[in-house]
C-alpha cells in the first residue's frame, strides 16, 4: 500500500514536471482509478489530452462528450465522423509509443492484451499515464465509461452512460427460436464464440449462438462441426460499409453445402462498427440484428 | 598399326575457365584394344583432366578426342558409357548399399528406360564380381569393407559395364602394399584373358613399369615421353619432371626409380 | 509382403479420416452420411495426396542436393506461397481459387528465381548453391510478407497466417480433382528419373561415367519436386517435416534404390498427412488444430531420435 502512495506521488510529481514545471510543491493527485490490470492509475488534473487506442474508447470519449479533448486515435477508429478529424498515430495492437508521444497526451487508453501491457510500461517509463481497459463486453465498456469519466472529472456523463449500457445488457429481448452460427473466415473456418461482444449481442436479441459453448473469443473448427450444430442462419461479417453487403464469396464452395443455412441461402451479413466492439449504441445494434434475423428466417 | 583405335586423342589442348595456364597442351594418345597404358607425372600435370577429356566431359579447346573413330562429344552418354568405364579417383560413399546393388549400379547403361534388370544383367554382375575376386562378399555392406575389398568392388562394377576400355585415376593412392600389388595383378590378368584395355593413372611410377606395357609421361600438361618404360624412364628425364634426383635399378627386367636421399648429388649414379 | 503392409497402413489411415470426426457419424451412417460424402471424404483424399506429393519431393530433393537432410520447404516455396497468399487476402481478391492460385503463382515464382540462382556457377545447376538460394528467397518472400501483414488489417491477416499453418479446412471434391489432374506429370518425370538418381548418390562425376545425363536429371528432379511442393502448399497451406521424415523412415526399410523409394514415399506421406489431419481435426474438438503443427509436434521428436541414430552410426 505504501510503495504504491509513494509511486503514485511520484507519478503526480513528475506530470506536475512535465507540464510545466509549475512548482514542485507535495501537491496530491486528485484523480486515482485502478483500471484493469489492476494498476492504479491518477492524474493531478482532469485529462486534456487523450490518445484512445481502440475505436470502443474513441467512440466512448465522444459519447461521454470529451471529443474535443482527444488528440491522437487509431486508424480504425471511424465514429463518430468527428472522430476521422483527429490525427493518427497507428496501430491500436501493438502501438506506435514515439507518434503516441509526439501528440503530449496527459492520458493514454489501451485495450487489455499481451502487447499492450508492455506498451503500457513503456509509456510508465516516459511519465504517460496509461489506462488498461478490457473491453470485450458491454459490461466492461461500462465500468471503462466510469473510469474514464472520473479521469475527465465528469463522473456524471459516465454514470449516466454507464447505466444505459448496463441496461441493455441486462434486458435481454423474448427468443426468436433461431439459432445462428457467426463464421468470420473461411480457410481455414472460424467461428465466434462466447466470449465476444457478437455472442453477447446474439443473447440480447434472443438468439442462441450454436458455439456459445466455447470459451474463446474466436476458434478453428471442421465444416462438418458447423454442419451438425445446424444454425438456422449463418451471420458473417463485411467490411464495407455497404448498405446491403453480399455473402461472402467461399459459401459458393461446394464444401460448404454441408451446412443447411448455406443450402437455404440464410445470410446474414453485418457491415461497419456497429457490430464491431461493444458501444453506446449497444441497443440500436440488438435491434438491429433482431429485425435482420426475423427477415432471414 | 591397323589395329581399330577405342581412343585417340590427337593434339589436344585444354585450360579450365578463369584458369592462367592450359592444363593439357598439345597432347596425342592412342589407345587400341589389349593396350595396358600407364599416364605418370606429378600433381597438378593434367592426368585428371586427360580423363575427362576423354569421355568427353569437358570438350578440347584444340585439337579432336574420337572414341571408336567418332568425336567424343558425338555420343550419347549412355552409349559412352557401353565403350568406356571409369573408376573415377573419388566417389561419394553417403549410403550404407549392399555389394551386389552398387555393383548392379554399372549396368545402367545397359538397361533400359522403363524396363528392369534382366537375366543378362544379373549374368553380367556375377562375372564382374567373381573376376574381382569379391563374390564372396556380395551381400555385405558397402560400409562394412576394408580399403581394398571396396577398390576391387568399385572395379567390378566398371567392369559390369562390360566396357572396351577400361580408365583407372588413382585406383591404389590410399591401399596397403598387398591391397595395391592384388590390383595391379587383376588389372593384368584382365588385360591378358580378355583383351581388355586399361588406361591407368596412377603415381606409382615403378609398378607401373612393371605391369603396363606402355608408359606415358606427363608433366605442365604437355607429353613428355610415351612408349616402354626402358625408353620413358631415364634419369634425365625422370628427375627433369619429378624435380628431385632418382637413380634407375632394374627389377625383374623392368627399369624402376629410385628417389635418392637429399645429401647425394643430382646426375650421379651410385 | 511390405508393400502389402503399407498398402493396408493407407487404407487405415484413409477408412480413419472418413470414420473420425470433430462429430459423431454413426459407423451404420457412414457410407450416405452428406458429411462424409462431401466433406470427411475429399478432405480425407486431399490429405493423403497432399502427403504423398511432399513425401516423394522430399526424397527426390535429398537425393539430388546429396543430402539426407533436406526438406523440400527449404528451396523458397513456402516463402513464395505464403506472399502470393497474403497479397491476395490483402487485396480482398474474391472467389475460393483466388488464394490457392496466388499461392501457387507465388510459390512457382520462387522456384524460378531460385532455379535462376542455382545456374549462377554454370551451365547446370549446383545443388548447394539451390538450397542457399532457396533459403535466401524463403527469408525475404517471409520478410515482405510479414511487412504486408504488419501493414493490413491485423484480423484479416492473422487469419491468413492461419492458413499457412497448413490445413485442409477448405477441401472439396474440386480441390481433389484438380490436384489430381496436377499430380502426374511430376510424379511421372520423377519416377523415370529414379535410377539416374541412384546414380548419383556416387557423386556427380561417377554419374557422368555411368551413362547419366546429369545436366538433364537435375533439372527435370528440381523442377518436378518443386511443382510437388508448389500444388501442396497452393492447396493447403504450409505442412512441415513430411518431406524430411518420410524419406528417411521409408529408406530404412524400403533402402534406396529409387524406383522402389518414390513410391514408398508416396504412400508414407500420405499416411503421415492423412493421420495429422485426423488427429488435428479430433483432439481439440470441437476445435481445430492447424495441421501444420500436428506434423511439427510428431515430426520434431521423431526428427531428434533419427540424429540421434544418424550420429551414432
Amino acid at each position: 500500500m505504501r510503495r504504491r502512495a509513494y509511486r503514485t506521488d511520484l507519478a503526480g510529481l513528475l506530470v506536475l514536471a512535465a507540464l510545466g514545471w509549475e512548482g514542485w510543491g507535495g501537491q496530491t493527485p486528485r484523480l486515482v482509478v485502478t483500471d484493469d490490470a489492476n494498476r492504479a492509475v491518477s492524474l493531478a488534473h482532469p485529462a486534456r489530452r487523450i490518445v484512445s487506442l481502440s475505436p470502443a474508447t474513441t467512440e466512448l470519449l465522444f459519447a461521454l462528450g470529451a471529443g474535443d479533448r482527444v488528440v491522437g486515435r487509431t486508424t480504425w477508429c471511424d465514429y463518430p465522423a468527428e472522430a476521422t478529424l483527429v490525427p493518427s498515430v497507428g496501430d491500436g495492437l501493438n502501438p506506435n509509443i514515439e507518434a503516441i508521444a509526439a501528440r503530449r497526451p496527459d492520458l493514454v487508453v489501451l485495450y487489455r492484451s499481451t502487447l499492450d501491457l508492455r506498451a503500457a510500461q513503456q509509456l510508465l517509463q516516459l511519465d504517460i499515464p496509461a489506462l488498461v481497459l478490457k473491453q470485450d463486453r458491454l459490461e466492461d465498456l461500462a465500468r471503462a465509461a466510469q473510469l474514464i469519466s472520473r479521469l475527465t472529472d465528469d463522473t456524471m456523463a459516465g454514470d449516466s452512460i454507464a447505466r444505459v449500457m448496463l441496461a441493455t445488457a441486462r434486458t435481454p429481448a423474448s427468443a426468436l427460436g433461431i439459432s445462428i452460427a457467426f463464421v468470420t473466415w473461411d480457410n481455414p473456418p472460424i467461428v465466434i464464440g462466447r466470449d465476444s461482444y457478437l455472442d453477447q449481442l446474439a443473447s440480447l436479441a434472443g438468439a442462441r449462438n450454436v458455439f456459445h459453448d466455447m470459451a474463446a473469443a474466436s476458434s478453428i473448427v471442421s465444416l462438418e462441426t458447423i454442419a451438425v450444430r445446424d444454425p438456422d442462419i449463418l451471420v458473417t461479417i463485411a467490411d464495407s460499409a455497404e448498405r446491403h453487403p453480399e455473402p461472402p464469396a467461399y459459401v459458393r464452395a461446394p464444401a460448404w453445402q454441408a451446412i443447411r443455412a448455406v443450402r437455404e441461402h440464410r445470410f446474414v451479413v453485418l457491415g461497419g462498427s456497429l457490430f464491431g466492439h461493444p458501444s453506446p449504441r449497444a441497443d440500436s445494434a440488438v435491434r438491429e440484428l433482431r429485425q435482420m434475423l426475423r427477415g432471414a428466417r | 598399326m591397323d589395329r581399330p583405335l577405342i581412343l585417340d586423342l590427337q593434339g589436344v589442348a585444354y585450360r579450365y575457365p578463369r584458369a592462367s595456364a592450359n592444363a593439357v597442351q598439345d597432347f596425342s594418345l592412342e589407345q587400341g584394344s589389349g593396350d595396358f597404358t600407364a599416364v605418370l607425372g606429378p600433381n597438378g600435370s593434367g592426368k585428371t583432366t586427360l580423363v575427362r577429356l576423354a569421355l568427353g566431359v569437358v570438350s578440347p579447346d584444340a585439337g579432336t578426342v574420337r572414341v571408336l573413330d567418332r568425336p567424343a562429344h558425338a555420343w550419347a552418354r549412355r552409349d559412352l558409357a557401353r565403350v568406356l568405364a571409369v573408376m573415377p579417383q573419388r566417389e561419394d560413399n553417403l549410403f550404407p548399399q549392399r555389394v551386389r546393388e552398387t555393383v548392379l549400379l554399372g549396368r545402367y547403361p545397359h538397361l533400359s528406360l522403363w524396363g528392369n534388370g534382366s537375366d543378362v544383367d544379373r549374368a553380367a554382375v556375377d562375372r564382374a564380381l567373381s573376376r574381382c575376386d569379391v563374390d564372396r562378399l556380395a551381400d555385405r555392406s558397402i560400409w562394412s569393407l576394408s580399403g581394398g575389398e571396396y577398390q576391387r568392388v568399385r572395379l567390378a562394377r566398371a567392369l559390369a559395364q562390360e566396357p572396351k576400355l577400361l580408365v583407372l585415376d588413382e585406383p591404389t593412392s590410399s591401399l596397403d602394399v598387398r591391397h595395391e600389388m592384388e590390383l595391379f595383378e587383376l588389372l593384368r590378368a584382365l588385360v591378358d584373358a580378355q583383351g581388355l584395355s586399361v588406361l591407368l593413372i596412377t603415381h606409382h611410377v615403378n609398378l607401373a613399369a612393371r605391369y603396363a606395357d606402355r608408359l606415358v609421361l606427363l608433366a605442365g600438361g604437355r607429353l613428355v615421353a610415351i612408349g616402354a618404360a626402358e625408353h620413358v624412364l631415364t634419369t634425365e628425364r625422370l628427375e627433369a619432371v619429378f624435380e628431385w634426383p632418382v637413380r634407375i635399378e632394374r627389377i625383374e627386367g623392368r627399369p624402376q626409380m629410385i628417389p635418392l636421399r637429399a645429401a647425394s648429388t643430382p646426375g650421379k649414379d651410385r | 509382403m511390405k508393400w502389402l503392409g503399407l498398402g493396408g497402413v493407407a487404407v487405415l489411415a484413409l477408412v480413419l479420416s472418413v470414420a473420425l470426426g470433430p462429430t459423431h457419424v454413426p459407423l451404420g451412417a457412414l457410407a450416405t452420411s452428406d458429411i462424409v460424402r462431401s466433406i470427411r471424404l475429399p478432405r480425407g483424399v486431399l490429405a493423403f495426396l497432399v502427403g504423398g506429393a511432399l513425401g516423394v519431393s522430399g526424397a527426390a530433393l535429398q537425393a539430388i542436393v546429396r543430402n539426407p537432410l533436406a526438406d523440400p520447404f527449404l528451396l523458397g516455396l513456402s516463402g513464395g506461397a505464403g506472399l502470393g497468399a497474403v497479397l491476395a487476402i490483402a487485396a480482398h481478391a474474391t472467389g475460393g481459387w483466388a488464394v490457392p492460385i496466388a499461392a501457387l503463382a507465388g510459390a512457382l515464382l520462387a522456384m524460378g528465381l531460385v532455379y535462376r540462382i542455382g545456374l549462377v556457377g554454370g551451365a547446370e545447376l549446383d545443388p548447394r548453391v539451390l538450397i542457399l538460394g532457396g533459403v535466401a528467397v524463403g527469408a525475404f518472400a517471409g520478410a515482405l510478407t510479414t511487412a504486408i501483414v504488419s501493414l493490413a488489417n491485423a484480423v484479416e491477416l492473422r487469419n491468413a497466417m492461419l492458413w499457412l499453418w497448413g490445413g485442409f479446412g477448405s477441401a472439396s471434391w474440386s480441390s481433389v480433382w484438380v490436384v489430381c489432374a496436377y499430380l502426374p506429370l511430376p510424379l511421372v518425370a520423377l519416377f523415370a528419373a529414379a535410377r539416374p538418381l541412384d546414380l548419383l548418390a556416387l557423386g556427380e562425376d561417377p554419374a557422368r561415367y555411368l551413362g547419366a545425363d546429369v545436366a538433364r536429371v537435375k533439372r527435370q528432379v528440381y523442377l518436378a519436386a518443386s511443382l510437388l511442393t508448389a500444388v501442396a502448399v497452393s492447396v493447403s497451406g504450409i505442412i512441415g517435416f513430411v518431406g524430411l521424415i518420410v524419406p528417411h523412415a521409408m529408406r530404412a526399410v524400403w533402402g534406396r534404390t529409387h524406383r522402389a523409394l518414390f513410391p514408398a514415399a508416396f504412400l508414407g506421406g500420405g499416411v503421415l498427412v492423412t493421420l495429422a489431419d485426423t488427429l488435428a481435426r479430433t483432439v481439440v474438438a470441437p476445435r481445430e488444430l492447424p495441421v501444420g503443427i500436428v506434423t511439427a509436434l510428431i515430426g520434431v521428436p521423431a526428427f531428434a531420435l533419427l540424429m540421434r541414430q544418424w550420429t551414432a552410426r
